[in-house]
């Protein structure tokens, strides 16, 4: 990091094609070309080593390889968090989670590399994808359930006389799950960034002694690692959570 | 903090966010995970159709097993009822013997028995007669009758 160059400045959006649409910018940026990079490697990592399965019987070709096991894992891994949380109705919804899960996850952990960009660091991309997940709840609870869908913000087996206080309380603890998603995923990420190119600044400002924050950096690389994958699991598990809520209701 | 200032990116953000995410998730849906599921069903089934197939030859040797011990049992039983049956024709067969013996030994020494007695009578009656012989010589050689006159 040069001198006097904020800790903020890895978050700059900074244009690689200039793209200028019925008059809207949409100009292809770093952020973009790290979301492509996630998406190639999504799609490379978990579709090909399944291209070659062939209808089989023999015991050598459904040996999996190291790859199908990997990927296996991930699928995996999001079926059966699907099936503790929504049970055998979410089986429908699990192309939505894991598309979610996966897109976060290595939109994080790409971000984790030195001169990357890491796009969910801003927040109007992590607030796009939890107000997508919220209107898509919210849909689906009025398609399953109609008006009844209401019904949701009054809790069972409480006095009547409670409810005037209570219902605006649902409401309001409904109306900002979008927020606290998209803030929860963008602060760690930010947060996460930003502390590690402070302390990166040390490294050069102390001289010798730097070798203090470089040992502290390796350790919160590590715990950097850890949180790219628990915002993306809690981003998952919280949509898992509102479609159960959709289907359900309470 | 360039998150709220760059505002004039939002819409390329929002653009390309929403065409990467419905690239991933078109091809993810329709391509990828069908792909992925049907490896691993196909896995499942096989090991399914292998664990039935286990069921099925476990009965196979169990039902295997209880015809081996049922023939055994069989087998068995009629090695005891040989052995049985020997016994009793030998002992039988031996105590024939045993009788047959006994008859024969008896009846030997009865024939020996009654042999000695007869022997016995001639020697007595042949003795008589000497000593009859003998008494009359000796009576006519005292007497000087004629021996055919001697009656004893």
């Amino acid at each position: 990091m040069a001198k006097g160059e904020s800790p903020l400045k890895q978050f700059e959006i900074q244009p690689i094609v200039d793209i200028n649409f019925l008059g809207f910018d949409i100009s292809f940026t770093n952020s973009a070309l790290w979301m492509t990079i996630t998406t190639a490697f999504i799609l490379i990592f978990f579709t090909v080593p399944f291209l070659k399965v062939k209808k089989t019987n023999s015991v050598s070709d459904l040996y999996p390889t190291r790859m199908q096991v990997a990927a296996e894992l991930g699928f995996n891994f999001i079926n059966s968090l699907l099936a503790d949380t929504v049970g055998k109705e979410g089986k429908k919804y699990f192309p939505l989670v894991f598309t979610l899960f996966m897109f976060i996850l290595f939109g994080n952990l790409f971000g984790m590399i030195p001169y990357s960009f890491t796009f969910t660091s801003h927040i109007i991309v992590t607030l796009a994808l939890a107000m997508g997940v919220f209107i898509f709840v919210t849909v689906l609870g009025f398609v399953k359930h109609g008006v009844k869908f209401f019904s949701f913000f009054v809790i069972p087996g409480l006095p009547v006389y409670m409810l005037p206080l209570l219902i605006p309380i649902e409401i309001i603890s409904y109306l900002s799950r979008p927020i606290s998603l998209s803030v929860r995923l963008f602060a760690n990420m930010l947060a996460g960034h930003t502390l590690l190119k402070v302390f990166a600044g040390f490294v050069s400002a102390l001289g010798f002694f730097g070798i203090l924050p470089l040992v502290f950096i390796i350790a919160l690389t590590g715990l950097e690692i850890l949180i790219a994958f628990l915002q993306a699991y809690v981003f998952a598990i919280l949509t898992c959570l509102y479609i159960n809520d959709a289907l359900h209701l309470h | 903090m360039p998150q709220l200032e760059q505002v004039e990116f939002f819409i390329s953000q929002l653009f390309w966010l929403g065409v990467f995410f419905v690239i991933l998730f078109t091809v993810l849906t329709y391509i990828t995970l069908p792909k992925i599921r049907a490896f691993l069903n196909q896995r499942d089934d096989f090991v399914k159709s292998h664990i039935s197939k286990q069921d099925e030859l476990i009965k196979k040797a169990e039902s295997i097993i209880e015809n081996y011990e049922a023939k055994l049992t069989e087998a068995k039983n009629q090695a005891s009822q040989i052995i049985n049956d020997a016994k009793d024709k030998a002992l039988k067969e031996s105590e024939d013997l045993i009788k047959a013996t006994e008859e024969k030994i008896q009846h030997e020494i009865k024939q020996t028995e009654e042999r000695v007695a007869k022997e016995k009578d001639t020697a007595i009656s042949e003795l008589n007669d000497q000593l009859k012989d003998s008494a009359t010589n000796f009576l006519s050689k005292v007497t000087n009758i004629e021996k055919g006159n001697i009656n004893l």
